[in-house]
């Protein structure tokens, strides 16, 4: 059992960084926000693999909430990517730097 | 009394701002809230000074949980020393708004609206937290005001006054906590409140030394007095004429009364330890000021210095230890803040008209405008000190005072009947009188309203002038009790 | 006769002056107004202040008793009291009379000279406004009241000289007197000041401090008559003081009759006789007064001597009568420099009424080598300028002998023979310098023929008639018993009377003779040098007397220059460069810090994350060798 759970966590971790490098070297911001919920379910698969282990519910509840707000978040997200493309008809996110101090001053 | 008067009269602006933002008002209604408002705050004023009683503690307390766990209450009070900054304040504010009347929007009133309840909220606080509670929330109208409608570098000046003013409030406030928890450890209970932290006693030496100039650094800076005095230029010159007004003759007396009000009591020792060196540093102040006012060519410039040598002299009242100096001292803010503020209205109006505040603009003004040129005069001679004006009555009190404690200081401080002459006699003569080559011709001389804002505060000088004895009744237990309760010395 | 009527010499002229300024006001904004309306307010004032003083004089020629009148508790703080009171004494009384007469008459003059100004109102009004301020100084029954009235003729004085404003001269002019006047000013309140603290536990009006004087310590009371001295040199053109009276003659000409001769300039004097308490105790200082009065007389008639100005000649001729006046108090005999104050307010009203009379006939001129013969022109003004010209030089019967005469006597026999030198110096070179002014303006040949002439109403040359007939009679108040006379004014004035001094009969009569004949000699110089002086051979002026020693110019570098320059270096340099700097360059600093930190928000998202990976990262390396 403690096997398993150990390649459970090392495939979470794996996802986990996959995301991870994902959002910082990716310029699409599609892509970013995909790594951004692969991060999201390696954190999930933690939960779930814990939960499992210790025979508890109460990461499992957290996992489901994990996926609704998940689910919200998509379309909050996906609706202000729309808005970006819009305004600059691009999806670099390196574009969208007016937050930056060279733009700003 | 039940009727909880210094609230209303401190909250009641805050509400008139509140019901203009939620309504569509105009500028025009805006103005005429703004006046009715003042005019009612004269009223609640002149209710509270005629029920007034003659005596020199505080009256009309207020006393209300706030934050309970840590002892702070919202208390007011006020005594004579108040007494004279609110009727001030009533009586001054109505008298600019007639002659701020034109041009200025519904955000200016505002931020005027405001800022008078920050002046009297600090008049009026007796909790160490809640005086510095009012004492920021007045900067933030002063910032907006000087921010959007000043002149020049407008910006900057705003910033500059807001972060210098912030700083020194930095220094008060952490005095302001340090005798909370001096207080916590003492007696075990929380209390900000100042009749109860007076009672402290287990200060070192050193201790009181710190805390006392970490009050007088924000009482200075707000003063302002040498060497804190260089936002005051800038600022006063790229004010608007409101803010600039309430700058000058209220707002600068605030830290001459939070000396008063908050160092004299809490450490009366050092408070007579060090007044020689604040009688000096005020004579300096008042000399040094009045000779680099001379040579200014923008009048507000040269206002501005000639404001701080009268604050400076203002301080050598303070602290000159005696009723004298003391009475002095409270003549002078009521006749300076009068004068000032009438001659920055007078100044703003020529701005308004001609575009220029510089002297070499000007001239030739007398002839345009003689009844403008009359008030202007009259302000000119309660700056100069002329006898029958109330800045020769707190003049010579004030030297009287200086005398009282230094021979030398009086000696020295009675060269005010020269500083002040010289250049607002200049001044008056190459911006008013004399013909120049400048077209004048659009100024405008007073119409009746401004001669009715006006003519109150010249009818005052004047009498106040001619017999000072009138007014001061009011006011000399409150000098008693500072010199013989808090300051233990013998009624000279 | 009750006592608050005494309060009334002082409300009517300022109640006139009130409603004249308002009237005033209401002409030119509202609708204009003739002159009569303002001539009647103004011109009925000085002489109802006149008639009540009459009647008080009166009262106190039966009684003989001080009148004291209290208005209104004026300051109370501690436990000194000030009250808004008044005094009749003899001093005052005597004072208030011939302030009220010469400037009533002067108020009539006035409303001829004036009749085609503009500012026809506001001259009364500040006339009338200066008359209530001069009797208020006179009146005051304490030092600090006094001061009131003291700075209110100070100011009419600043306004009056500033009259024509839009010319910046006569401002600067105006400007000048009203700072050198606030020097003095700075000494007086010092002396107050000192007075107060030392002597005024029992009250601060002059009776009180009379009788406390005594006890303070000798070397403050030393202190406080020379500042207070330091006043009256300012108020009273004396030396280093004067500077600011020739340049007063910028005002209209009534004003440097009413207030730059008779009345205003004598303040000075007058404060010294009534401190005559403090200096009694002090005659060193005393010695000094006179000294200082002195010089200034023999300086002032100096300059005199060269000027072509006719009403600068009068100023410093002014100047150099109350420095005889102060020679007298300085000696202690206030009651003989109270009487030369008393006959120089005839005679100097006089002239200079004659002189603006002359310079209204010839159109504002005032150059006295532009006007020569007018004699057949204004016969009036010829004869009445003589006989104030006879006066001022010394020459019996007219009132300038008796005064002078006095002055120098009391100088004599105190044993100050350097101070009767001067003083018989002076009166060669005033009779002199008159009488050059005198035969110029009148004897001189003009051949200008083509010069229009005006008309003198009648309101101007009346005034000059009464002054003439009281330049001979005020005179005779005052003759010395040697003469079989009775002196009537020493008499009045015995309280203010020198009586340590006595000189024998030969000796004054030697001394007279020699006043006179100094005077002679004068009028014989001026005689030979300007009769029938030939206008076109005028030369051409320079030197050091004609450019006034220099002293202006002194002043200018050595004060107004030098704090102009301290100002700039202040403003400018201590200020911004010092003050100001070191606080911007604390404040620039932190801004600089805050640009090095910002440069990490570059808007890269990517690059934030990283961030964030390292941060996350490092803390878990943390997390994880602690923890282990």
């Amino acid at each position: 059992m403690a096997d398993s759970l150990l390649s459970y966590i090392s495939l979470a971790m794996i996802l986990f960084s996959i995301g991870l490098l994902g959002v910082i070297s990716r310029k699409n911001i599609f892509i970013v926000y995909m790594s951004i919920e692969l991060m999201l379910n390696a954190v999930n698969l933690i939960f779930i693999s814990l939960g499992r282990y210790y025979e508890s519910m109460e990461p499992q509840v957290i996992s489901i909430l994990i996926i609704a707000v998940a689910a919200a978040e998509a379309a909050v997200f996906l609706s202000l990517i729309v808005v970006l493309y819009r305004r600059k008809r691009s999806l670099d996110s390196d574009i969208f730097n007016i937050l930056s101090q060279k733009s700003a001053s | 009394m039940d009727f909880s008067i210094l609230s209303v009269i401190i909250f009641l602006p805050i509400f008139v701002v509140f019901v203009l933002l939620a309504l569509p008002v105009g500028a025009k209604g805006s103005r005429n809230a703004a006046f009715v408002t003042s005019i009612m705050i004269f009223i609640l004023a002149m209710t509270v000074y005629l029920n007034f009683e003659f005596s020199g503690y505080m009256q009309f307390i207020e006393h209300h949980e706030w934050i309970t766990s840590y002892g702070i209450y919202y208390s007011l009070g006020i005594d004579g020393f108040s007494l004279i900054i609110l009727m001030l304040i009533a009586t001054l504010i109505p008298c600019a708004f007639l002659l701020l009347w034109n041009g200025r929007t519904k955000a200016y009133w505002v931020n005027m609206l405001l800022i008078q309840s920050g002046i009297t909220g600090t008049l009026f606080a007796q909790d160490l937290i809640l005086f510095y509670f009012f004492w920021e929330a007045m900067l933030l109208p002063v910032f907006m005001i000087i921010g959007m409608f000043g002149t020049g570098n407008r910006v900057f000046s705003t910033i500059k006054v807001t972060v210098y003013t912030i700083m020194g409030s930095l220094f008060m406030f952490i005095c302001i906590l340090y005798i909370g928890v001096s207080f916590f450890e003492e007696f075990g209970v929380w209390s900000f409140a100042l009749q109860d932290v007076v009672k402290i006693s287990s200060f070192t030496r050193s201790e009181e030394i710190w805390l006392f100039f970490g009050f007088m650094i924000a009482f200075a800076i707000k003063i302002p007095l040498f060497p804190f005095h260089t936002w005051l230029i800038q600022t006063y010159s790229n004010s608007p004429t409101g803010g600039v007004f309430l700058l000058s003759s209220i707002m600068a007396k605030l830290g001459v009364y939070g000396i008063v009000r908050f160092v004299m009591p809490l450490f009366p020792d050092l408070y007579i330890e060090f007044a020689p060196y604040f009688v000096w540093l005020g004579i300096f102040g008042l000399i040094y000021f009045g000779i680099a006012a001379l040579m200014q060519t923008d009048i507000k410039k040269m206002f501005a210095y000639s404001s701080a040598s009268h604050l400076g002299f203002i301080v050598t009242g303070i602290f000159s230890l005696n009723a004298y100096g003391m009475t002095g001292a409270l003549f002078l803010i009521i006749a300076h803040a009068m004068a000032t503020g009438a001659l920055f209205l007078l100044v703003g109006k020529m701005e308004y008209n001609l575009k220029s505040k510089n002297i070499s603009d000007l001239g030739g003004i007398a002839k345009q405008a003689p009844i403008f040129t009359l008030f202007f005069m009259i302000m000119l001679l309660c700056i100069v000190g002329l006898p029958g004006t109330n800045g020769f009555v707190s003049e010579f009190l004030i030297i009287l005072g200086a005398f009282g404690m230094q021979a030398s200081a009086g000696i020295v401080s009675a060269l005010t009947v020269l500083v002040a002459a010289s250049f607002m006699f200049w001044m008056f003569q190459r911006a008013i009188l004399q013909d120049t080559d400048n077209d004048t011709s659009n100024m405008k001389d007073l119409d009746l309203k401004e001669i009715i804002g006006l003519a109150p505060i010249a009818f005052l000088i004047i009498a106040m002038g001619v017999y000072p004895d009138w007014f001061l009744f009011k006011i000399e237990p409150t000098i008693q009790h500072y010199l013989v309760d808090i300051l233990q010395i013998k009624a000279s | 006769m009750s006592s608050f009527l005494l309060s009334w010499i002082v409300l009517v002229p300022l109640l006139s002056a009130i409603i004249l300024g308002l009237l005033y006001l209401y002409s030119i904004k509202i609708k204009k107004l003739s002159n009569k309306v303002f001539a009647i307010f103004g011109l009925t004032s000085p002489f109802i202040s006149f008639a009540i003083a009459g009647l008080f004089f009166i009262q106190m020629l039966q009684d003989g008793k001080t009148i004291h009148y209290e208005a209104y508790k004026w300051l109370g703080v501690g436990s000194y009291n000030v009250s808004m009171g008044f005094m009749a004494d003899n001093l005052s009384i005597f004072m208030i009379l011939f302030v009220t007469f010469v400037g009533g008459l002067i108020h009539v003059y006035a409303s001829g000279y004036m009749k085609d100004d503009e500012g026809y109102g506001k001259f009364f009004f500040y006339f009338n406004f200066f008359l209530a301020s001069m009797l208020l100084l006179v009146l005051a029954d304490s030092p600090i009241i006094m001061f009131i009235g003291w700075e209110g003729v100070g100011l009419c004085s600043y306004l009056l000289i500033s009259y024509y404003y839009k010319d910046s001269e006569n401002v600067l002019a105006g400007n000048k007197a009203f700072i050198a006047n606030r020097v003095g000013d700075f000494g007086f309140i010092v002396a107050m000041i000192t007075m107060f603290y030392y002597a005024g536990a029992n009250g601060f009006d002059y009776v009180s401090l009379q009788n406390s004087i005594g006890n303070v310590p000798i070397e403050i009371v030393t202190y406080i008559g020379i500042a207070l001295f330091i006043g009256a040199v300012g108020k009273s053109a004396q030396i280093p003081l004067y500077v600011w009276l020739p340049d007063a003659m910028a005002g209209p000409t009534p004003v440097s009759a009413l207030i730059h001769a008779a009345t205003m300039v004598t303040a000075g004097v007058y404060m010294v006789a009534r401190f005559h308490f403090v200096y009694e105790l002090i005659p060193n200082v005393g010695l000094v007064i006179a000294y200082i009065g002195a010089f200034s007389a023999l300086f002032a008639a100096t300059i005199a001597t060269k000027q072509t100005d006719i009403k600068k000649i009068l100023a410093y001729s002014t100047m150099s009568q109350l420095g005889y006046m102060f020679i007298a108090v300085g000696l202690g005999s206030y009651s003989v420099g109270i009487f030369h104050v008393f006959t120089h307010a005839f005679f100097k009203a006089l002239l200079f009424m004659g002189a603006g009379a002359v310079i209204v006939a010839l159109h504002h001129e005032q150059n006295i080598f532009k006007m020569g013969g007018m004699k057949k022109h204004t016969p009036v003004v010829f004869f009445t300028m003589l006989i104030a010209t006879l006066s001022i030089a010394g020459i019996p019967p007219f009132s300038g002998f008796f005064s002078k005469d006095e002055i120098l006597l009391s100088a004599f026999a105190s044993g100050e023979y350097l101070l009767w030198g001067i003083g018989v110096l002076t009166a060669i070179m005033t009779a002199y310098y008159m009488f050059r002014l005198f035969f110029v303006v009148f004897f001189g040949k003009n051949s200008s023929e083509d010069r229009h002439i005006v008309e003198l109403p009648k309101s101007i040359l009346i005034p000059l008639v009464i002054l003439a007939v009281g330049s001979i009679l005020t005179g005779f108040l005052g003759v010395p018993e040697l003469l079989g006379g009775t002196n009537l004014a020493s008499q009045w004035l015995s309280e203010w009377k020198n009586t340590s001094l006595h000189i024998d009969h030969t000796t004054e009569s030697v001394l007279m003779l020699i006043n006179v004949l100094a005077a002679l000699v004068g009028i014989f110089i001026a005689y030979k040098k300007f009769y029938k002086y030939d206008m076109t051979k005028v030369p051409k002026f320079s030197g050091m007397i004609w450019n006034k020693f220099y002293i202006d110019e002194i002043y200018d570098v050595l004060f107004v220059r030098s704090i102009k320059r301290l100002s700039s270096f202040i403003a400018m340099e201590i200020d911004i460069k010092i003050i100001d700097s070191l606080l911007m360059g604390l404040s620039s600093k932190f801004i600089s810090i805050g640009h090095l930190v910002a440069r990490v928000q570059n808007a890269n998202t990517r690059f934030y994350a990283f961030v964030m990976l390292c941060g996350i990262s490092l803390i878990s390396i943390y997390l994880i060798i602690e923890l282990r």
